[in-house]
């Protein structure tokens, strides 16, 4: 059977019942019947002749299913056409899917990429840095001389470690220096990260000192990715090394922009940081409980290398990299796994109101010959076809979504590690897309399941069956309805936690003047200006350099408040108990007036004070309340115990400091500690008494201080033509990157999932009611004409659903309530609030209300002469 | 819907076939006529359902155990589809009259064993 003979075979077939009919119909003449009912006769012996048409041409296909492709080409035609005519609905349906598949993939390909696998480098779960933690709060990086790596390589139960130097060098020989972030890594580093090259090879303990590989960030920003690099020299410092290698896009190792070897000298002053592996099957503590006891020996030989009684802590680094952020991952992820919850839950109520409204069709359908298997199939088609639809537009949202994040978290490169490869998590595009259309296929076919069980007379008496609403179906509806609201409750109080918690950072109180102000932070070539008074004058030449632009306003030695400064013991001289941690800064005298700090009490020290390192400190008003409650802080001596009294290579120490400070001054709070923290107390002192190698100038400009690069660059070059300078960083930039613009993301995120969950609730309420209203048409113009007032119709339609409506918040926000904890350890906002409750609530009901609207006016205006007429 | 049980015996499946292509080797036949011919054979025991009938008729025609062709009935001017018996469904006819002999037996040895011990 030729499929193009379809038509052809169709004809003969109607022909051949025709004429069977005929002679039918004349034999029952013959018997004497009238030839009108002689007509009726024959059909009847005929039976259901649509049934026979379809059962033949069934026969046709036997040898190669061609009856099945039939019918899946009509099935689909009237799938389409049955979309076409009710189009608000199959567009609510892939909507919903699209849109729930969409989100939840994004934001899964992001957790993916953020903290499941994050990393190219060889076992990089079992990856930690070392922490060794004893009083103070902020824990040290182990670092070790060359003869205690060795030994420490050795342990059992480490799978390997690398030493490792991160310097800030300058990459000279070209026409002004470029500051860059140069890693030197043992010999062995690569072995143990396991990365192969992009482009020649990376170095290992046969190469000499003199070798160099590039990250790709730096390839393709210095060398714009040009191949013939391999062999070129790069001057760093004034001294060479020879490029033999780039490495691959994800390779970005504590950010470094090239890595030259760690030469390992047999100085045991030599000290470097040192990263481990732990050895598969290792737990944290087993690795803990075995490192401790040789760390202690080592804080035997070099007891200036180690705090005092410290414990050896492992921190994966992953956790270093995102910190806190994980959490507030995990919490997104939730929230979107409820949205796809959600989309679900609104697929199958819309599939389920649309299936209860179609009974009568298929009903119809049965009576006029369609067999069971037929109905079901048509159905599923219908379903299948809807959630494919779904499922497609999920997928281009889920590109577009991953797409935007990227967008949004551009200016945010702190916020996931840089190995990180945010791209669509394929798999779990696809789990989600299956999730969602296995259930609008389920929720599509069950109507047509019960369908087919229903008798034909059932369904058809429209007396009992108009009334109120299959209780089954109904009550099906009305829990996912519960359920939908409950689940929006909590999304919205999410997101109303994490846009108050935008809210207070965005009215912080700074205490400084963020407008136009920047710093710039250069690093002295190593080996050069090593002598203290050498160091100071150093910088105060660099500084009133930069100050001298006609474009600055003003400049100071200092580094902007957020930007490193680390907690410094302290205590109080003649106070017991005022043993405590502030934050001590190196700035010199202009840094006040620069930030636009106000001085409350007492004076600043003088240029002249400064350059000859006198015991002089400043603290803020924060500082002055804890420990002076009752008494004038002026006068008093505290001491700053960061055990300067030795200097190191990088580090010099004033002439007589013994760490003893005298109060001169009392200055404003700025927010030292986080935009949504307290004010730590602080202590300011000239950075003369320990110059580091490093320094940071901050300035104010006069116009967009991002611009002033390369005027900056010329007159630090007029100074010292080798000296290289940072990127401008400015205030704006310091606030956005240390959390505002971290909370900023978040918010949205969550913002737009509540909202989102916001308009599948109100869907699926809306479809719910006119659904309702629609099948109770008939009785409810019965009750008008009997004469009901059009108020308790519409009481009477909205009833249920509002009492759904109800619960599903009262549940959403207790819940809420009940997880407060949880929602404050993650976003550091108040999900107990209850302004921010009163808030959710009133959105929701509003939207609750919205959705009511049009059902609600429909029931109102029904026309009883016409409902009872179209029935 | 529950229909009421009516006297007649349904069809074991597949039996259809073998009375269809019994009823042929009488010579060529239009399915009313084959209908009617089983129906009053078997005194109306078996009522020919036209939603077995027709699809029988197409799926022997698909297998080549019949054929068919429009012809001039006998004594009107009207044509009819007719089905004539193949050569092939002459042997299939003969198989299913086998089997059928076989099945019967069979059944007729667990009902009734006392007749089949004398």
């Amino acid at each position: 059977m030729k499929w193009w003979r379809m038509r052809e075979r169709n004809d003969d077939l109607e022909r051949e019942l025709q004429s069977d009919l005929e002679l039918e119909e004349e034999e029952q003449r013959e018997r004497g019947l009238s030839s009108e009912e002689a007509r009726r006769a024959a059909r009847r012996a005929f039976g259901n002749t649509t049934l026979i048409r379809q059962q033949t041409r069934e026969t046709w296909a036997e040898t190669w299913g061609w009856a099945r492709f039939e019918h899946i080409r009509q099935d689909l035609q009237f799938a389409l056409r049955q979309f076409s005519r009710n189009r608000r609905f199959a567009i609510a349906c892939i909507l919903t899917l699209g849109l729930g598949i969409g989100a939840e993939a994004t934001i899964y390909s992001v957790i993916h990429a953020v903290l499941i696998d994050p990393y190219p480098y060889r076992g990089a779960m079992r990856m930690v840095h070392l922490h060794l933690y004893d009083k103070d709060p902020v824990p040290d990086d182990l670092a070790l001389n060359g003869p205690q790596f060795r030994e420490l390589e050795k342990s059992p139960v480490l799978d390997g470690a690398i030493a490792e130097d991160v310097y800030t060098m300058s990459l000279t020989g070209e026409e002004l220096p470029e500051q860059l972030s140069v890693s030197r890594m043992s010999p062995n580093a690569f072995e143990y990260f396991g990365v192969s090259p992009l482009l020649g090879r990376e170095f290992s303990a046969a190469d000499g000192n003199r070798v160099a590989v590039l990250s790709y960030h730096f390839w393709k920003s210095h060398y714009a990715g040009r191949i013939d690099v391999l062999g070129k020299p790069l001057q760093l410092n004034r001294e060479d090394y020879t490029i033999i290698g780039v490495l691959p896009q994800r390779f970005a190792w504590m950010w470094g922009d090239a890595y030259v070897p760690l030469a390992y000298s047999t100085d045991p002053r030599r000290i470097s940081n040192v990263f481990a592996r732990t050895r598969e099957g290792i737990s944290d503590r087993a690795a803990e409980l075995a490192l401790q006891p040789l760390l202690d020996t080592f804080a035997k030989e070099t007891p200036a290398d180690f705090p005092q009684h410290f414990k050896v802590h492992l921190v994966h680094i992953n956790e270093v990299a995102i910190g806190q952020f994980r959490g507030v991952l995990e919490v997104l992820f939730v929230s979107v796994s409820f949205l796809l919850v959600l989309a679900c839950v609104n697929v199958a109520i819309l599939m389920l109101a649309r299936g209860e409204a179609r009974q009568t069709e298929i009903a119809m359908r049965k009576a006029l010959g369609a067999g069971k298997r037929r109905i079901v199939t048509q159905l599923l088609t219908e379903s299948i076809l809807l959630s494919a639809a779904g499922g497609a537009l999920g997928i281009l949202l889920a590109y577009a979504g991953v797409h935007a994040i990227l967008r949004l978290t551009q200016p945010l490169p702190t916020l996931f590690p840089a190995e990180a490869n945010i791209a669509v998590n394929l798999p779990v595009l696809l789990f989600c897309a299956g999730i969602s259309m296995v259930t609008a296929i389920l929720c599509g076919a069950w109507p047509a399941l019960r369908a087919s069980r229903t008798g034909f007379r059932h369904v058809m008496n429209s007396g009992t069956n108009r009334l109120a609403g299959r209780r089954g179906g109904r009550n099906a509806q009305m829990s996912l309805l519960t359920l939908q609201v409950a689940i929006t409750i909590l999304l919205l109080v999410c997101s109303g936690s994490t846009v108050q918690t935008l809210l207070r950072l965005l009215h912080a109180n700074l205490g400084y003047d963020p407008q136009s102000l920047a710093s710039v932070s250069l690093v002295s070539l190593e080996g050069s200006h090593n002598k203290w008074a050498d160091r100071v004058h150093y910088f105060e030449q660099i500084r009133s350099a930069i100050a001298a632009d006609p474009d600055v306003v003003s400049a100071a030695i200092g580094a902007l408040p957020l930007t490193g400064s680390e907690p410094t013991p302290v205590s109080i001289a003649g106070q017991k108990e005022s043993s405590g941690s502030v934050i001590a800064q190196n700035v010199n005298e202009d840094y006040f007036s620069t930030l636009r700090m106000p001085l409350l009490a007492g004076r600043m020290w003088t240029r002249n004070e400064t350059t000859r390192g006198a015991h002089f400190a400043l603290i803020n008003e924060a500082m002055s309340k804890r420990y002076w409650p009752a008494a004038n802080p002026l006068g008093a001596t505290i001491v700053l115990n960061n055990g300067v009294v030795h200097g190191t290579m990088w580090k010099l120490v004033a002439p007589g400091n013994d760490e003893h400070f005298q109060v001169i001054g009392v200055v404003g709070n700025v927010l030292n500690h986080g935009l949504d923290e307290a004010v730590r107390p602080a202590v300011y002192v000239p950075y003369s008494m320990t110059p580091f190698d490093g320094f940071t100038i901050s300035f104010r400009a006069r116009t967009n201080p991002a611009s002033l690069l390369h005027a900056i660059k010329e007159r630090v070059h007029s100074v010292e033509p080798d000296q290289a300078v940072g990127e401008i960083l400015t205030a704006t930039d310091v606030i956005e990157g240390q959390s505002l613009g971290r909370e900023s993301f978040v918010a949205s995120l969550f913002t737009a999932f509540a909202f989102l969950a916001l308009a599948f609730a109100a869907s699926g309420l809306y479809s719910i009611q006119s659904y309702l209203v629609a099948q109770r048409t008939r009785e409810l113009g019965v009750r008008i004409a009997l004469g009901a007032r059009r108020s308790q119709i519409v009481e009477e339609v909205t009833r249920a659903a509002a009492v759904s409506v109800l619960t599903g918040a009262a549940a959403g926000i207790v819940t809420s309530v009940a997880l407060s904890g949880v929602f404050a350890y993650w976003t550091n906002g108040n999900a107990r609030d209850p302004v921010l409750l009163a808030i959710v609530a009133g959105v929701l009901f509003s939207a609750a209300m919205l959705a009511s609207v049009g059902p609600a006016l429909t029931a109102a205006s029904i026309d009883p002469m016409q409902a009872l007429r179209t029935e | 819907m529950a229909k009421k049980e009516q006297p007649r015996a349904n069809l074991l499946q597949g039996t259809l076939d073998m009375l269809v292509l019994r009823t042929l080797l009488y010579g060529p036949a239009h399915g009313h006529e084959i209908g009617k011919h089983i129906q009053r054979t078997t005194n109306d025991f078996l009522q020919m359902q036209h939603g077995s009938l027709y699809p029988a008729l197409h799926r022997l025609e698909e297998r080549g155990w019949v054929t068919a062709k429009w012809e001039k009935g006998p004594n009107q001017n009207r044509e009819f589809k007719y089905y004539r018996l193949t050569e092939k469904g002459r042997k299939q006819l003969l198989v299913e009259e086998s089997q059928w002999k076989q099945m019967a037996e069979a059944v007729a040895r667990v009902m009734w064993p006392a007749a089949e011990e004398s």
